[in-house]
């Protein structure tokens, strides 16, 4: 909420984000036309750092960036934020902007001075990257870490050149973006420079087992084993490519097998060994990273328990990432046992991780209780509708304007679009519209006779007689095996001809891998536009949900000519009698889509349609 | 009469006479858990009465900025909120009168969370509405007032319900006397989709207990429990960032329910 760096489309930010993290934050970017932005949250002192910059340029020192200004700015305040309630903080001067330039300025000013050598060394390695690159391909090992980390380079300095190239525009970025490449090399280099003397102290102490992981990771990087026959002399074949740089290309590996040599080669010459130890350096890390985790873990199985418990309980203690996991785990096992998809399970708690971690927990507030509590709240948050659909409403609106309203139902098969269509029309009779139906299903046999049984049923219960001898319901057919695009756009200007308040499009049901089916029906909802399109779904379905909407939607959009394609305004949860507390599939639904569940379809009977109402799913959700 | 409690009396002050610590410090002791109790309802009873004014409303409609030129006078730059924010307000009259302002986020999937989180304690609400905006966002300002109203809560508790036409200083700003009129209009409307929407999943109907107005009228503002108010301002003010907020109107409704 305070300047950490300014840039436009903030609103834009805080807009479609919400809350900035509204349970989908998932990633902690977010891009809003030309521009990106990155976020950081402190929720200790619930503080948002947001930085924005041009879309086309790859920074890669913005984390960095926003980690240092969190700090500073976090240091400095720490008082006022502590002490001072809300009117501290209005009043107070939070002039971080010279700060700001600082951390900025010094960062420009170091790179400026080092700009020249460290460019010269990062050519000089590329170059020999390249050099190396190709011997060892010549050698037969394509050792792909060593590729992929060469285009990381190249691209890096592509980014560093596009940002001179246009840059003309926006000075302050340009320089910003390559101060910040420059630094980083340098930065990567020193921390190269110091983990090649570690490997390297590791390897005179003929360690095998520093060693051994890394034949196994360019074992299973290597694409011709033909090379890997030579022995476990794969690691030092490498190193032997290293020094044949210096010297003579041919080198055979197997002469310089000694490990000693080696090493001697890189402490001579660490500028060009750079590029190879790209590769221990990445190995180095893996190994950190492997050795890391058991590390925690294995305090927290000495003194944890019931220390940990007690501090848990008594006093205000900050959250961290390890007391919160066990219950993630537990929350995440919850919810995928409601029917919650797997994916989306995980991504939730992940959120309600990022937007815990640092809190300060009240006395007497257990972490299973302070998770919970944010679960559910993400949760309802979810279920919030995210635009506000009032269906009579906008028919109102449309018939004032003296053109009907059009509902376009889609779905998979068998989900019950023509029974909750009849449902609704049934409603929108008793409210004294007058429904059109649309029977655009083609394909399946008995879909016209199906639609045509509910509309007989419904003309009895709702006679013309009692509704000023107006037929409220009449069914649009043209048989099957038509254009559906074209029955529903003749449907549409017949319900305008004669008055009709509301086009209801049955589609025929469709399988979301079903490309031509797909195709089909963006094309009947770009050339028909209809005001308002529902996924119908089941809530019986589980993982399966996020990929059906998914796939509706983009083929929604990637179909549609328009600008800004039409995609899912809302769904319609079917089936909803049959799945007793497992609730998850509303979640899953409206977490991917973002959009709100209009109808619930519980039952058999023209009355079984309800409306969603958030708490009580909530609470069925969390429900043991 | 007083000849029978005489012995009883007698017995009693001899008692007291006696130096026996026991039966005093007994006494003392429940005469402080007695004091205690009663502070602590005291201060309970004080707490839950309510003494918070809500700033409600959509986005951009201008509560924050509101909110910051009622406590500190001063203009500031303000984003989006997205948590609420609270502190204590002097009355400018002379009543030494405080009250809890709190500024709500208005984003649609945070408000009414907040909102439900808040109602208990609204004495008084401000309903802030943007007027230029307002003619593009009528249904958007109709529904959330709509939901307000209908809260069993705010029914209950009836706060006085102030709506602000924030924004004045603006050319093109609708005149309070028209947003009363369309708001009237648009929550008449409401009032009957609501009541045919479907019912909610838990059998609860959404529109059946909580019937705005009277039924068989149009609703008009003047059928609430509470007592609504219109009130034309402008946080930024005629006179820029660096003049004053034009809310006289505002400070004086808030003296009065203080």
């Amino acid at each position: 909420m305070r300047p950490a760096a300014q840039g436009g489309g903030l609103d834009h930010f805080w807009g479609s984000r919400g809350d900035g993290d509204d349970g989908r934050g998932g990633n902690n970017s977010f891009t809003h036309e030309a521009l990106t932005l990155k976020y950081k949250l402190d929720n200790q002192f619930e503080l948002v750092f947001v930085v924005g910059f041009q879309k086309i340029l790859t920074l890669t020192y913005v984390d960095k960036l926003i980690d240092d200004v969190h700090k500073e700015f976090r240091d400095k305040y720490r008082n006022e934020f502590q002490q001072k309630g809300t009117l501290g903080l209005l009043n107070g001067t939070f002039d971080f902007k010279d700060d700001f330039m600082r951390l900025l300025r010094d960062a420009e000013e170091s790179s400026k001075v080092r700009a020249p050598t460290v460019m010269k060394t990062f050519e000089q390695s590329l170059k020999s990257q390249k050099t190396v690159k190709c011997m060892i391909e010549t050698r037969g090992e394509k050792p792909k870490e060593k590729v992929k980390n060469k285009k990381n380079k190249g691209s890096k300095k592509e980014g560093t050149e596009a940002v001179v190239a246009p840059g003309k525009a926006s000075a302050g970025d340009k320089q910003l973006s390559t101060a910040g490449d420059r630094e980083e090399l340098t930065k990567d280099e020193i921390l190269q420079k110091n983990r090649e003397e570690f490997f390297k102290r590791h390897m005179k102490a003929g360690e095998k087992s520093s060693k051994s992981p890394k034949p196994e990771a360019q074992k299973e990087k290597g694409k011709k084993p033909r090379v890997w026959d030579l022995g476990n002399s794969n690691a030092k074949v490498l190193d032997y490519s290293n020094s044949a740089t210096n010297g003579s290309a041919e080198a055979c590996p197997v002469e310089e097998f000694d490990p000693d040599t080696a090493l001697g080669d890189r402490n001579r010459e660490p500028g060009r060994l750079y590029d190879l130890e790209y590769e221990s350096d990445d190995e180095a890390e893996e190994e950190k990273v492997i050795q890391n985790p058991s590390k925690p873990s294995a305090k927290k199985g000495g003194l944890g328990g019931m220390f940990g418990m007690l501090k848990g309980l008594v006093g205000s203690k900050s959250l961290t990432r390890e007391d919160m996991d066990p219950v993630l785990e537990k929350m995440k096992d919850h919810l995928i046992a409601k029917n919650v998809a797997a994916e989306i399970a995980v991504q939730l708690c992940e959120s309600v991780a990022k937007k815990l971690e640092g809190k300060v927990m009240g006395t007497f507030t257990t972490v299973t209780s302070t998770v919970k509590q944010a679960l559910q709240e993400a949760l309802v948050q979810i279920l919030q509708p995210q635009r506000r659909v009032d269906v009579l409403r906008d028919v109102m609106d449309a018939q004032r304007h003296h053109r009907p309203y059009v509902v376009t139902f889609c779905g998979v098969n068998g989900v019950g679009k023509s029974t909750n269509l009849a449902k609704i029309s049934f409603w929108l009779i008793e409210n004294g519209f007058s429904v059109l139906i649309a029977a655009c299903d083609t394909f399946r046999a008995g879909a016209v006779e199906q639609l045509r049984t509910h509309t007989r049923r419904l003309n009895t219960l709702h006679p013309p007689e009692s509704h000023g001898g107006r037929t409220m319901v009449q069914l649009y057919e043209k048989g099957y095996g038509k254009d559906a695009a074209g029955i529903a756009m003749e449907a549409i200007s017949y319900a305008r001809n004669q008055g009709f308040d509301v086009v209801l499009v049955d589609t025929a049901g469709r399988m979301q891998d079903n490309a031509p089916l797909m195709t089909a029906l963006a094309k009947l909802i770009a050339v028909n536009a209809p005001d308002l399109v529902l996924f119908v779904g089941e809530a019986l379905v589980g993982n399966e949900a996020v990929d059906q909407l998914v796939k509706f939607n983009k083929a929604l959009a990637d179909h549609s000519m328009a600008q800004t394609p039409r995609l899912i305004d809302g769904i319609v949860l079917t089936k909803f009698d049959t799945i007793d507390d497992k609730v998850g599939a509303a979640i899953s639904m409206t977490y991917i889509t973002s959009k709100p569940i209009v109808f619930v379809g519980t039952g058999q009977t023209y009355c079984d349609l309800r409306s969603l109402n958030a708490k009580a799913v909530v609470a069925a959700l969390m429900k043991a | 009469m007083a000849g029978r409690l005489e012995p009883h009396l007698e017995a009693l002050r001899r008692e007291l006479r006696a130096p026996d610590p026991a039966v005093l410090s007994v006494l003392l002791a429940l005469l402080a858990v007695a004091i205690t109790l009663l502070i602590w309802r005291f201060v309970q009873g004080r707490r839950s009465s309510r003494q918070a004014v809500l700033l409600l409303g959509l986005c951009d409609a201008g509560k924050t900025l509101l909110f910051a030129r009622l406590l500190t006078g001063k203009y500031r730059d303000t984003q989006t909120s997205i948590t609420d924010s609270s502190a204590v307000y002097r009355v400018s009259n002379d009543k030494s009168a405080n009250v809890t302002l709190i500024d709500l986020p208005g984003h649609e999937s945070l408000r009414l969370q907040f909102l439900e989180r808040f109602k208990a304690a609204a004495r008084a609400i401000v309903f802030v509405v943007d007027s230029v905006a307002f003619q593009r966002e009528v249904k958007d300002v109709a529904e959330f007032l709509y939901q307000v109203l209908v809260d069993s809560t705010v029914l209950k508790n009836a706060p006085a319900l102030l709506i602000a036409c924030n924004k004045q200083d603006v050319t093109m700003a609708k005149s309070a006397k028209l947003i009363q009129h369309q708001l009237e209009k648009e929550l008449n409307t409401l009032r009957v989709t609501r009541s045919a929407a479907p019912t909610s999943l838990d059998g609860s109907a959404t529109g059946g207990p909580a019937q705005l107005g009277k039924k068989g009228k149009d609703f008009d503002f003047s059928q609430l429990p509470m007592k609504v108010e219109f009130v034309e301002c402008s946080a930024r003010g005629s006179k820029g960032e660096e003049g004053d907020a034009d809310f006289e109107g505002l400070e004086k409704w808030l003296a009065k329910i203080a």
